[in-house]
């Protein structure tokens, strides 16, 4: 038995089962974690290698080439980058996206192992990380504080982060900024040379008297103990106390005598502000996984009960909390699927006119939405922005089976029938186009699973998602729909009067028939004479459609419709980087750090915080290597209030922070970032410059930014190459030195002891440890003479200063050397601003570098955010040939025709012009997102023209003649055209019009399917006909001759058949 | 004896069940799927794309004097609404084993 019949016949059944999906669905909808994107693990691999000592183009030849020459190999390798500094060779493996990376990490370490053998002795062994999103920040604090300032590592660290670390699916907590506990032993030079002593000296008495030892153990008599000398500094000022030397004349030195003992906290190198106060900054990561609002939202309410048990001075602000932007966007879009939905049942209400029909048709959505949720759940997703967006654009759509299912079963019950009886019949006779017309939907659906790269990532699940709601709710009209009106619908009321049978309904009219359905017929009878006339006059119709679909293509040519990657996302922040002249002590930098702090806030009212670091950590832990500021830079997030808050937008705010930064002179680079939080990172277009000499790139380089800054768009023009960095070479007299018994070794220990510090030991306080470190007194060692001034013990046992053994030099050498695909490279960074990607690509292309000397040997090619957008854009026209053959395919199977696929497809290119216009109208540049709208647009389109083909057929096979079939049809079917036009377009309304969070990204996609859906139903309504009629001129209008040649027996003359045989 | 054989629209299908119950005939024979069109404006049921509807067929014998009660109710069935479509035919039995 068929399905709809069982499921009329089994009601009960029926609703449960739909009952039974809806509460499996809830049950998920509830499990499901929210995050912003679905999980992708960026494909990068990075493989570090330290080569102590090692100059940045050491390191270059002598590491980086060697690793990234047997790296190359690596399966899935995109682009291999390295990049080279003293001490460190980083070499970063780009991976295609979506490969497995586990896979590719044990590859990548097979290949350091073997490159190992060939890499410098004194090398370390390579390194391999992995990026993953769970090493990503989710949220960010600054933790301010006044008098407990110094005390704050030790508030975070015992009191904050075990507390923190308590919450479910909590990853890596850490801080920066925070000031560290340090005791310094300051000693001044002269002193040390007035009694003859070394510095080294007193770092070997201060750890000689720091120590705790066990010295055996004592037997007593019975009893046995263990001995211990304990004579570990319980407070630093015992330092001062301890004897260094005695002097010949019998005089007793103490460390007091020759040093400062300072217990403080760490010398300035990292300043970290928030709002111009001393912070700290507490930086949280989730585990893979885990779901981010609710750890976001724990840590939050962690942080308010621990705020109540820290020192009052100490203030918890947050800086940026993920939370907060994915609950933001994904409220947005759920505000936008329920507009979707509330329209789609408007409309819906307005073409059928019945409060039960409409229920039965809005009943389809929910329940199709909800089976979504049961395919995340099983697929291990999350509730994000592409798998609500993808919900937005399925609302439309869900309903359109159930109309056609519904819309004959009213036919019958209007004709007399009993609903029951109806609904069995009706859905029997449609049910077969309902599955054809989803199987249309599905080849343009299921291609985008197949995409590969970013774009393969994001727009898998939407595929998915599309296809299971649109599946399901081709489940639901072939059995929930036809149910619900066996029940539901009511058959026409009859009455018997004198015998005769007299029709309600027939006889009163309702307020919905005098007016709605009036107009609809006024539309109906005035659509079919216009139709009428164009079919009279198909080569003019054609020609002037022809006409305007040349026009419309007209602001693409003339490129009056940008392009981008990525539409830019506005939600409140901004980063901020400075660079100051190379060499700027940190004392300075954090000096402009602040005016410019106080400037912006005078600037930008906007501005809700600002929490400013300048410096670096010179810790050499791995972070050091990720983080790029330096003495003279200072990075500042800067947060604003929301977007409806404020009437500038954040790019408008960022534009006036840049000309703010532009009249510093001591600021030699600023660039002002949008952080835009989505995939893909930056929204630049990247001029690769590719050369071996420095000199000659760094030449070129200066020559594009110079040319480039002088285009209209174009804002934060910076080269990634730092300049030179000014260094101090210690250049020892070898031989000199071997005359005192020194090496070069021993001397540069002995200098790193005097300014950097020598380590000698801890002191241990509530068990925690903290460095003492003897060093010259900052006076001592701020100069070059006084570096020259350094005394250093010989082995003989007398001290010689630097100077008789070293020289000084001054030079600058480059502090790194990236390298991309096995060449250097220099890399030119330019953001548009109020134009778009693709235009400013542009004009770069043909205005600056035509410009640029090019000598032999080296290249220039335009890359990042640019060059992705290429390659989707390729990707998607390659997905929009396959869907437009899928599609063909399908429906030349359901029409079992070659030619009225054909017909149908004229319908595309419609859909384009009106996709240009949306786009020129509204100014909106055609990014990732919305070129993905164009793939779908061919899918929704085409459904249009089945509706109205079918039926032209269906009049032409119920032997009417070719133009009055043509006319007949338009006008029966412009209503289920319209409406499932305007289902899907008003669907999408919401999400071109939307104002919340994230809904920069969506817009794109919601103008381009609106513009081009609108365009091309009118357009269909027209030119599917005409073109309809133009075809079967010659072939099947004649049908009946046709038929009669096949037939011909019919022509024979029994009579003289018989006569001849009587014959014979 | 007559032989009665109604040809109806499927969606007509519980009506002329009722019909026959309500007349106390008991024995018919049902086929179920049957194709045909009218003879002056009856629309073809063929169960194709073009005339997707069908027809199922009842064939009953009763005695002569319900026959005409039975073409009776046919008749009002058709003019409760003549759309959908029924029709009967009726000849004599001339014998039954």
């Amino acid at each position: 038995m068929a399905i709809y019949k069982t499921a009329i016949k089994n009601p009960v059944t029926t609703m449960l089962v739909f009952v039974a999906v809806m509460i499996i669905g809830l049950f998920c909808f509830v499990q499901l974690p929210v995050d912003q994107f679905p999980e992708m693990d960026p494909p990068y691999v990075m493989v570090m290698t330290t080569y102590p000592g090692a100059s940045a183009s050491e390191i270059e030849t002598n590491v980086s080439k060697i690793m990234e020459n047997s790296l190359t190999s690596v399966d899935n390798l995109k682009y291999i980058n390295s990049t080279s500094k003293d001490n460190v060779s980083l070499v970063v493996l780009e991976l295609e996206w979506g490969c497995d990376i586990t896979e590719a990490v044990n590859d990548v370490r097979s290949f350091c192992d073997m490159a190992k053998n060939q890499l410098p002795d004194g090398c370390s062994s390579p390194m391999v990380f992995k990026f993953s999103s769970s090493t990503m920040p989710i949220c960010q604090y600054s933790i301010t504080a006044d008098e407990s300032y110094a005390a704050l590592d030790k508030i975070l660290n015992d009191e904050v982060i075990p507390q923190l670390n308590k919450i479910n699916g909590i990853g890596n907590l850490s801080v920066s900024g925070a000031p560290d506990r340090y005791v310094y032993v300051d000693i001044d030079q002269q002193k040390l040379d007035a009694y003859g002593i070394s510095l080294e000296q007193v770092g070997q008495v201060i750890s000689a008297n720091n120590l705790n030892l066990s010295s055996g153990t004592v037997k007593m008599e019975k009893e046995q103990y263990q001995m211990q000398v304990r004579s570990e500094f319980i407070e630093s000022s015992e330092i001062n106390d301890l004897m260094v030397t005695i002097t010949p004349q019998g005089q007793q030195v103490f460390v007091r005598d020759i040093a400062t003992v300072r217990d403080t906290i760490k010398d300035l190198s990292l300043d970290e502000k928030t709002n111009g106060r001393e912070a700290a900054r507490l930086i949280v990561a989730k585990q893979s996984g885990s779901n981010t609002v609710q750890v976001c939202e724990d840590v939050q309410e962690e942080l308010a009960k621990i705020q109540k048990q820290l020192p009052t001075d100490v203030k918890i602000q947050e800086i940026y909390n993920s939370a907060d932007n994915i609950r933001n966007s994904i409220n947005s879009l759920e505000e936008s699927v329920l507009y979707a939905l509330l329209f789609v049942v408007l409309v819906v209400l307005f073409f059928l006119g019945k409060w039960r029909a409409t229920i039965i048709i809005s009943l389809t959505i929910p329940i199709s939405l909800i089976v979504a949720f049961i395919y995340l759940k099983m697929a291990d997703s999350s509730i994000n922005i592409i798998s609500l967006c993808s919900l937005s654009i399925a609302i439309g759509m869900v309903v359109d089976d159930a109309i056609v299912v519904l819309e004959n079963i009213t036919r019958h019950i209007e004709r007399g029938e009993a609903p029951r009886e109806a609904a069995i019949y009706a859905t029997n006779e449609v049910w077969v186009s309902v599955i054809a017309t989803t199987l249309v939907l599905v080849a343009v659906f299921v291609p985008l699973t197949m995409m590969d790269g970013m774009a393969g990532i994001m727009f898998e699940s939407l595929g998915w998602i599309v296809t299971v709601v649109c599946c399901t709710s081709t489940v639901i009209a072939i059995t929930l729909t036809p149910m619900l009106c066996s029940k539901l619908l009511k058959a026409r009321k009859v009455r018997i009067e004198n015998g005769k049978l007299i029709d309600e309904e027939a006889t009163t009219k309702t307020w919905y028939d005098r007016t709605v359905v009036a107009f609809l017929d006024k539309v109906d009878a005035a659509y079919a004479k216009s139709l009428g006339w164009c079919l009279r006059h198909k080569a003019l119709t054609i020609i002037a459609l022809f006409v305007f679909f040349a026009a419309s293509l007209l602001p693409f040519i003339m490129g009056k419709v940008g392009t981008d990657f990525m539409a830019q996302q506005d939600n409140a922040r901004l980063s901020v980087t400075v660079e100051l002249q190379r060499g700027t002590r940190i004392e300075e930098t954090v000096k402009t750090a602040r005016q410019l702090e106080e400037r912006f806030m005078l600037l930008v009212p906007e501005i809700q915080m600002i929490s400013t670091s300048a410096g670096s950590n010179d810790d050499d832990g791995t972070g050091a290597i990720f983080s790029t500021t330096m003495n003279n830079t200072i990075s500042m997030t800067i947060r604003c209030n929301k977007k409806w808050e404020r009437e500038r937008t954040i790019w408008q705010i960022a534009e006036v922070l840049r000309q703010e930064l532009a009249q510093y002179p001591e600021i030699i680079e600023y660039q002002a970032n949008i952080s835009s939080g989505g995939p893909g990172g930056g929204n630049t277009v990247d001029v690769e410059i590719y050369g071996y000499d420095f000199d000659i790139t760094n030449q070129m380089a200066q020559q594009i930014i110079a040319l480039t800054k002088e285009l209209p768009g174009a804002r934060d023009v910076y080269s990634d190459r730092d300049d030179d960095r000014p260094e101090i070479k210690i250049l020892v007299d070898k031989e000199k030195a071997s005359r005192h018994g020194l090496t070069s070794a021993t001397i540069s220990s002995y200098l790193r002891n005097r300014v950097n510090g020598m380590a000698v030991g801890f002191l241990k306080e509530d068990g925690d440890e903290y460095d003492i470190l003897v060093r010259l007194k900052e006076e001592n060692r701020n100069s070059i003479s006084d570096v020259l001034d350094f005394s250093i013990p010989t082995p003989m046992g007398q001290t010689i200063k630097l100077s008789e053994i070293c020289s000084v030099d001054e030079y600058w050498a480059p502090p790194k050397i990236v390298r991309k695909s096995r060449q250097r490279i220099v890399t030119v960074k330019v953001t548009p601003y109020e134009t778009s990607l693709g235009e400013l690509a542009q004009a770069i292309q043909t205005q600056v570098l035509p410009q640029i000397d090019k000598p032999a040997g080296y290249s220039i090619r335009l890359a990042g955010a640019y060059e992705d957008q290429q390659e989707s854009f390729g990707k998607l026209g390659m997905l929009g040939a396959l869907i437009l053959i899928l599609v063909y395919i399908v429906m030349a199977s359901q029409f079992e025709s070659f030619s009225n696929p054909g017909i149908i497809m004229f319908t595309v290119p419609f859909a384009l012009s009106g996709v240009i216009l949306a786009l020129w109208i509204t100014g909106v540049s055609l990014d990732m997102i919305g070129a993905l709208g164009i793939v779908l647009l061919v899918g929704i389109v085409v459904k249009n023209g089945i509706v109205l083909v079918d039926y032209i057929n269906l009049m032409r096979e119920r032997g009417y003649e070719l133009n009055e079939a043509i006319q007949m049809s338009g006008q029966s079917r412009m209503r289920p055209v319209l409406m499932t036009a305007f289902t899907t377009i008003l669907g999408m309304v919401p999400m071109a019009v939307s104002q919340g969070e994230g809904a920069e990204m969506w817009r794109p996609l919601g103008i381009v399917v609106i513009g081009g859906l609108t365009v091309a139903t009118f357009l269909t309504l027209y030119i599917v006909p005409v073109v309809y009629g133009a075809i079967s001129k010659k072939g099947e209008r004649d049908k009946l001759k046709k038929v009669r040649e096949n037939f011909i027996f019919m022509d024979i003359d029994v009579k003289d058949c018989e006569d001849l045989r009587s014959k014979e | 004896m007559k032989s009665i054989m109604i040809i109806f629209n499927q969606a007509n299908t519980e009506r002329v069940e009722y019909m026959l119950d309500m007349l106390e005939i008991r024995g018919f024979t049902f086929f179920e799927d049957v194709q045909g069109r009218g003879s002056k404006n009856g629309e073809p049921r063929r169960g194709t794309h073009a005339w997707p509807e069908m027809n199922s067929c009842v064939i009953t014998i009763v005695p002569d004097e319900k026959a005409p009660l039975l073409l009776e109710a046919v008749k009002k069935l058709d003019k409760r609404n003549e759309e959908v479509g029924v029709r009967a035919f009726m000849w004599n039995i001339e014998a039954t084993v």
